[in-house]
């Protein structure tokens, strides 16, 4: 009984690892092949792709240096090679020809840069990405959207602008985008209804786009009473980056939010825009706040503290967190001409941990 | 003019170059700040036009190596996609001459670059 | 049934078991790696570095690099790193106690002198003997601190300490890191809306036989010795598929101590590197999520596929014995320590996959190899040859085989280091040649580790019991 089941088992085991051995050298085999064919004919479409990026590097360079070559007027067309008009049906050669022609737009402005446009427009490479707008890959739509903003298409914003609350990250942040773009600070007013977060490298990338645009004073107030705590950040960073000292009740409204990033926005924000009463402000709130905003508020008295403060500051020097103790050192100095000296005479009266400090202090004002 | 180029982006050598030799000056491209140094004896610029961010040195250590080697000439422009504050400010206190940010118009550097030709025409 | 055929049944079906699961692991993982690259590689051609670059609003950054001894290249080293692309940044160097004269040529080239400076103790460290500045404006980013031997870890610690920034990223400081290398580890952080990201991780590469200038790289190739060869492969495999799949799941232990940033605050709650064990990176990154998890905040640990650290691998048997004896009390060390978290539902994905993972696959697996292996031999030799054994073992050869063959694939398809056909099928053969020549030495140096920790546990049980009370503190 004992050895029949035994050499029953064996031999299916047998059996079916044949087949799973066989089936695991062919996939490796498979895999092989995919991989070499693959490398094959990534060589010959590269040697074709040098080929063809010389030919669009020839295009751009006459776009770009278009006017002052020939002296010509306005619409004339930037003459384009028969080779490169045929090439243009391919669809390998479109995508390299616009990567390279939106990196140049990216580092240049002026008639230069207009004059690329006109070369975009002129092959017709607008209607493309307009057809890609509807296209069910999010990568695809985004960038069709990213490439008729860099490439200034001012004439499709209302189509842009449906997808500036869409539920893709990417394509969400790209329609954001464009809306500065093409609008200025006007765009902004997306933030009245986006309802998805703005991360922080989204409000890096619009804070960007905006400096290079003439300041504008438009109407946040609304923004601050947002569900969305990331706008309210966002508005936040922008009433610090354009002093919008109009707006200084909204900002200390924002240390009582209940999201502890907010509260540390404001904080940052109050910075830039202070009045005499911010460190009382900052003062009464200190005992509620959580470590890292305690933080903050000490490094903002540096700015904003004055000399009523001084006695808080001195308070603190107990604390039992030694990095309270330094920034309070610090505010005590920074704020107060007189700070060196009754920080001075505290740390004659008491222990040696202060007077490390006060060494440290004294050091980074002499550097 | 005699003008050397420490850019590390090849789209951006290829427009610089293009329009500077058009301009009818003389141009040497360096593609890091280290290079760019190293050429500086060779070559003897007129003028230095440099990007910050770049491998090896930075623009703003090529804006102290060429001060540091002609205490009085020798002008160096600051080509950067770097905008902020604290950098512009320290490439001019290291004595820069110029600050240019990119995206940056072909056409507003060579009026610029022209500006410093002017003394030597006198 | 006699012992013998119990025996033999334990072995074949325990092993078939274990292969299968095995190879469920490798399908898994590689359709998770293949789902999140394509999918971060997509996210990335929307992203242009050069705008974090010219930004004011960036998150700060200090970059830790740790020096014992490093008095060859460290001029050489500081500055690759002060011209990395990064506005907001500082660069601590900490001289861990060099015997040689390091810190003597550091002051000389870069005209540093000491300052009065207040060394917070937010994690407690071995004494800091002195923080330098440099008096020239260009390199106002730089800081150098001098301190007491006391182990990677305990540097680390000090430069935990002494940052300023919101983030610090620790490096070797021999390692050659790309220019936008900090640009691309910054972006999880800022990406992030609903996680909190704790650490994010890099790809580390084998940089034998590449050109390397200035410390700057200039040209990859691939090494030209066999062990670094083998290496690459190995570290394509861990990177591009293993790494990324758990990355995919959020379940990632590991971040390479040779480059990965962390949050400053959520490390100096956790209480810093741990000092009482070899394996500190690994340890870290353990920690630092079971304190997210003990606190239900919703967290992250990222990784970035992109090939950004380079590092010379060992290239001599000795060396490279050592490493992986090493890796493996680490790994032992880290896993005992949180024990407690093994099938705890409690830690979600990290007790109930991540943690068991690393227990049954990275810990033991090269103990039932060996265990297997030998077993495998005595019965041959005893009794008879067990066919049906022996080609379940030659079945998992050629899984591993498989896997490394489909690592190289996804090596090809995406970032490519290794141009030219010739490298890339010196590198398969490389994967077919490892089981027989490299992976049983890396076994062996793995039972060795095993042996060595538990030697230890006799004659050091006093430390090891102080290594777990700083745990329970920390957590």
């Amino acid at each position: 009984m004992v050895s029949k089941a035994y050499l029953l088992s064996v031999f299916s085991i047998w059996h079916i690892q044949n087949i799973v051995l066989a089936g695991i050298i062919l996939l490796i085999l498979g895999l092989l092949v995919y991989m070499l064919s693959y490398m094959y004919f990534k060589s010959v479409y590269d040697k074709k792709f040098d080929k063809w990026s010389l030919i669009s590097d020839l295009l751009i360079r006459k776009a770009v240096f278009y006017d002052d070559e020939e002296e010509s007027e306005g619409d004339s067309a930037i003459p384009v090679t028969a080779r490169a008009e045929k090439l243009m049906d391919n669809k390998h050669f479109r995508k390299l020809l616009i990567n390279e022609i939106m990196s140049a737009k990216r580092s240049i402005t002026g008639i230069s840069a207009d004059n690329l446009k006109h070369l975009y427009v002129q092959l017709g490479l607008d209607k493309y990405a307009l057809g890609n707008l509807s296209s069910g890959r999010w990568y695809i739509r985004a960038k069709a959207i990213q490439e008729l903003t860099i490439m200034s298409m001012h004439e499709f914003v209302d189509q842009l602008c449906l997808y500036a609350d869409d539920k893709n990250d990417l394509v969400r942040m790209e329609a954001q985008s464009a809306l500065i773009q093409f609008n200025g600070f006007d765009g902004l007013h997306f933030l009245d209804t986006v309802t998805y977060p703005i991360s922080n490298w989204q409000q890096i990338k619009l804070l960007q786009q905006l400096s290079h645009l003439p300041p504008a004073n438009i109407d946040m107030t609304q923004w601050f009473k947002s569900d969305n705590s990331s706008v309210i950040i966002f508005t936040l960073k922008l009433a610090r980056i354009y002093q919008r000292f109009d707006l200084y009740y909204d900002i200390v409204s924002c240390l009582d939010h209940p999201d502890p990033l907010v509260r540390y926005e404001a904080i940052h924000c109050l910075n830039e825009i202070y009045t005499d009463e911010t460190s009382d402000d900052f003062i009464s709130r200190f005992l509620g706040e959580i470590l890292k905003n305690q933080l903050a508020m000490i490094k903002v008295m540096e700015t904003v503290g004055t000399e009523k403060d001084v006695l808080f500051l001195l308070d603190l020097l107990n604390h039992e967190n030694d990095e309270i103790k330094i920034g309070a050192a610090r505010a005590l100095v920074q704020s107060n001409k007189d700070g060196m000296v009754s920080l001075e005479k505290y740390s004659k009266e008491s222990n040696d941990s202060i007077n490390e400090i006060v060494m440290h202090i004294k050091g980074e004002v002499a550097a | 003019m005699k003008i050397l180029v420490a850019e590390d982006d090849q789209l951006m050598i290829k427009m610089l170059e293009f329009r500077l030799k058009k301009d009818g000056h003389d141009v040497v491209i360096t593609n890091d700040g280290r290079a760019a140094v190293q050429k500086l004896d060779d070559f003897q610029p007129d003028l230095v036009i440099t990007d910050i961010m770049m491998p090896y040195l930075s623009g703003l250590e090529v804006v102290s190596a060429v001060k540091k080697r002609y205490p009085t000439g020798t002008p160096v422009i600051i080509l950067s996609g770097m905008g902020q504050e604290n950098v512009v400010l320290e490439a001019f206190q290291l004595g820069a001459d110029d600050y240019m940010t990119k995206p940056f118009s072909p056409n507003e550097l060579s009026v610029r670059v022209r500006r410093f030709e002017a003394p030597l025409v006198k | 049934m006699s012992w013998q055929t119990f025996i033999l049944h334990f072995f074949t079906y325990g092993i078939l078991l274990y292969s299968i699961i095995l190879l469920i692991c490798y399908v898994l993982i590689g359709a998770f790696s293949i789902s999140e690259t394509r999918s971060y590689l997509h996210k990335n051609s929307f992203t242009d570095y050069r705008m974090l670059a010219s930004s004011t609003e960036t998150p700060s950054m200090s970059i830790l690099a740790p020096a014992y001894n490093e008095g060859a290249n460290i001029i050489e080293n500081v500055r690759s790193l002060l011209s990395l692309h990064y506005n907001n940044l500082e660069v601590i160097i900490i001289n861990d106690g060099s015997k040689d004269d390091s810190l003597e040529k550091l002051i000389r080239a870069y005209d540093l002198y000491k300052v009065d400076f207040f060394v917070n103790q937010q994690i407690k460290t071995k004494p800091v003997r002195g923080v330098y500045k440099s008096y020239n404006p260009v390199y106002r980013k730089l800081i150098v601190v001098d301190k007491v031997n006391g182990g990677k870890a305990d540097a680390l610690n000090v430069g935990v300490n002494i940052a300023k920034n919101d983030y610090f990223v620790c490096i070797d400081v021999d390692c050659v890191l790309e220019q936008d290398s900090l640009l691309k580890l910054a972006k999880p952080f800022l990406e992030s809306t609903n996680q909190r990201v704790i650490a994010a991780g890099g790809v580390v590469r084998i940089a034998n036989s590449c050109e390397i200038e200035g410390g700057r790289l200039v040209k990859v190739n691939l090494p030209k010795q066999f062990l670094p060869r083998i290496q690459t492969l190995e570290y394509i495999r861990a990177f591009l598929l293993s790494r990324m799949a758990w990355t995919k799941l959020n379940g990632l232990l590991l971040i390479s101590g040779a480059f990965g940033a962390f949050d400053r605050e959520i490390v100096i709650n956790c209480g810093g590197y741990n000092t009482n064990t070899v394996g500190e990176d690994m340890e870290l990154v353990v920690r630092m999520r079971r304190y997210m998890e003990e606190r239900d905040e919703p967290y992250k640990v990222a990784f970035i596929p992109d090939p950004l650290c380079w590092t010379e691998a060992p290239s001599t048997f000795k060396i490279l014995g050592r490493q992986r004896n090493r890796w493996t009390r680490g790994t032992i060390e880290t896993l005992r320590f949180h024990k407690v978290m093994l099938f705890n539902p409690r830690y979600g994905i990290l007790g109930m996959l991540s943690y068991p993972y690393w227990l049954f696959f990275e810990f033991m697996a090269p103990i039932i190899e060996f265990f297997g292996t030998i077993g495998m031999i005595i019965y041959c030799f005893t009794y008879a040859v067990n066919w049906s054994a022996i080609m379940i073992i030659v079945g998992v050869l050629c899984m591993g085989i498989l896997y490394s063959i489909f690592a190289i694939m996804m090596e090809v398809l995406t970032y490519n280091q290794y141009r030219g056909r010739k490298d890339i099928l010196r590198l398969v053969g490389v994967a077919i040649l490892e089981p027989f020549v490299f992976h049983p030495f890396v076994v062996w140096s793995a039972i060795r580790g095993n042996i060595d920790l538990l030697r230890k546990h006799n004659s050091w049980g006093e430390m090891t019991r102080t290594g777990l009370a700083t745990e329970k503190k920390a957590s």
